[in-house]
């Protein structure tokens, strides 16, 4: 069993695979200097290999002996050194390729960065458009009506187009004189005390003010109670009711106007140009109040007071107004010393808020 | 990095050469063979014009190097020995290395037994098999083979006990083993 067991390892040796020989071995093996199980691997593997046993039989002639040391140490030589070129040169070059490769992550890095930095302003920019759009705009705070002030009246006219879901407003349009012939009636049934106070001229603009308060009076059903002189007593209910009675005040001097504006027009052209400056303070404080009154009827008391406050001291017929409203305001606010103050002020201003603010302070 | 390349086989440093254009791994291949590679070439050396040892090596070393990057070779000393020969021998057609289908049948029974080293059933298995083709060859060839083989015999004791020349006997050798390898190889289908 041990015998064919060695005899197995013995006949697998034919096939076993043997390096050819190396430059030690070969002068050894021709010198006879080998062991014999050395020498048996060298000619197990002469068996197969062509080169091994060429170069032996050609190291045998002795012409040839003499050469080989020195040209196989040469040629050996000349290997080694460019391998070392060329290693020196694939290291250089993985500097370089490293290096390229270093920079070029920093370029794409930047590139990527900037490109989000890009991406995150557009974003937010869209998103505060967004927020704009969404937010409800304030209606002529300070700064807008400075603003509106300093524009051009077309600009203004679409600024009021705007809001005439909130509040009645003037649109300029051009048939004038067959409304004015419309318009008369109703003011002739309104009283004119105020017509001294307020010098409008500009036709196209009276019109549809009247127009849009007769809108907004049929929209809105809670416009109707402060014509009656009872609101005052249903006002002390509910808060935005009692808001709404200067929505309708508004109107009657506001047809007052016209005729005025449409007498002027016909009699003298010439005082057109003059005019112009009250028209604008008046329509100051018409947005101003206005303002105030989307302010009130958002139930922003605080805000509103504020408006009117400012709009208090105007000399205008908004002054009255704004004084009743800041009274209205305070009495919803459970301020009823202060409501009654500016109850009695608008009283003592004995203008056309007189009795309703006499009523109001009556029922306080 | 030269020291880790020496270490490596014949084979990997093929792979490195052609895979990862390893000019190093190359360099070690060629140096592992250049002694051998003189030596056949020295008797074409100052035979005619560029056979100076300066340009008939460079030009070697070369020609090995291009045919690195290109050729299949699945031993590199059959390889260097067919590409040094066609350039002693001038020969203007560069025809491809190619091995023969007896070496590539000997590479084969080779590397069968390399894998089945470490493990006695295969070895066992590989031994028998061999041993069965063994006892197809010719009376002669079963001599030579079992005398040098299993008997440890060298070349020159078998060619003065059947009066052969040295080159006789190797060439014998030779023939009866890759016999052996292509019967191996038809009668197990190459398993």
């Amino acid at each position: 069993m041990a015998n064919n067991l060695v005899n197995n390892d013995k006949i697998l040796k034919v096939f076993s695979n043997i390096r050819c020989l190396n430059r030690d071995q070969l002068p050894r093996y021709l010198d006879g200097r080998l062991t014999d199980v050395e020498k048996h691997l060298v000619e197990q593997h002469l068996v197969d290999c062509n080169l091994c046993n060429e170069a032996l039989h050609v190291l045998q002639q002795p012409q040839y002996r003499e050469k080989y040391q020195s040209l196989s140490v040469s040629i050996q030589q000349y290997i080694r050194n460019s391998i070392k070129q060329v290693s020196h040169v694939q290291k250089a070059e993985r500097y370089q390729r490293n290096e390229q490769k270093k920079e070029s992550l920093l370029i794409y890095f930047w590139v990527v960065a900037a490109i989000a930095l890009a991406a995150g302003g557009i974003y937010l920019v869209q998103q505060e458009k967004r927020f704009k759009i969404q937010s409800p705009k304030p209606l002529a705070s300070a700064a807008d009506v400075k603003a509106i002030q300093a524009s051009s009246t077309e600009p203004i006219g679409a600024a009021k187009q705007d809001t005439v879901t909130a509040v009645p407003v003037p649109v300029p349009t051009p048939p004038v004189v067959v409304k004015e012939n419309a318009v008369k009636p109703v003011v002739k049934k309104d009283s004119l005390k105020v017509k001294d106070t307020l010098k409008v001229k500009v036709a196209p603009v009276i019109k549809p003010v009247v127009k849009t308060d007769s809108v907004a009076k049929k929209a809105s059903p809670a416009v109707k109670p402060p014509e009656d002189k009872k609101s005052d007593s249903d006002a002390k209910k509910v808060a935005v009711p009692k808001d709404s009675p200067p929505v309708k005040k508004d109107p009657p001097p506001v047809k007052k106007e016209e005729p005025k504006v449409a007498a002027k027009d016909t009699d003298d052209k010439k005082t057109v140009t003059k005019v112009t400056a009250p028209v604008e303070t008046n329509n100051t404080d018409e947005f101003l109040y206005k303002a105030a009154m989307v302010y009130h009827q958002q139930g922003d008391l605080n805000e509103a007071i504020s408006r009117y406050k400012h709009l208090s001291t105007s000399s205008s017929r908004y002054g009255e107004l704004a004084r009743y409203q800041l009274a209205v305001c305070y009495r919803s606010k459970g301020q009823t010393g202060k409501a009654r103050r500016m109850f009695k002020e608008v009283v003592g201003m004995n203008g056309s808020m007189k009795d309703k603010a006499q009523a109001a302070l009556d029922n306080l | 990095m030269l020291q880790q390349l020496t270490n490596l086989s014949d084979k990997e440093l093929i792979s490195r050469a052609r895979k990862l254009k390893d000019q190093e791994a190359e360099g070690v291949l060629l140096e592992r063979y250049s002694h051998l590679l003189v030596a056949i070439s020295m008797p074409h050396l100052n035979t005619g014009p560029g056979t100076t040892p300066e340009e008939m090596y460079t030009s070697i070393l070369q020609r090995l190097s291009n045919s690195l990057k290109t050729q299949t070779i699945p031993k590199a000393n059959e390889w260097l020995h067919y590409t040094v020969k066609a350039q002693n021998d001038k020969a203007d057609r560069n025809i491809p290395f190619f091995p023969s289908s007896e070496s590539r049948n000997v590479q084969q029974v080779e590397n069968k037994v390399e894998k089945a080293s470490n493990n006695l059933l295969e070895q066992q298995q590989l031994a028998n098999q061999i041993q069965q083709v063994f006892k197809q060859l010719e009376q002669e060839e079963k001599f030579f083979l079992q005398q040098f083989y299993i008997e440890q015999k060298t070349f020159a004791e078998l060619a003065a006990a059947k009066k052969y020349t040295l080159e006789q006997v190797r060439l014998k050798l030779q023939g009866a083993k890759q016999k052996m390898a292509s019967l191996m190889m038809t009668q197990t289908d190459g398993k």
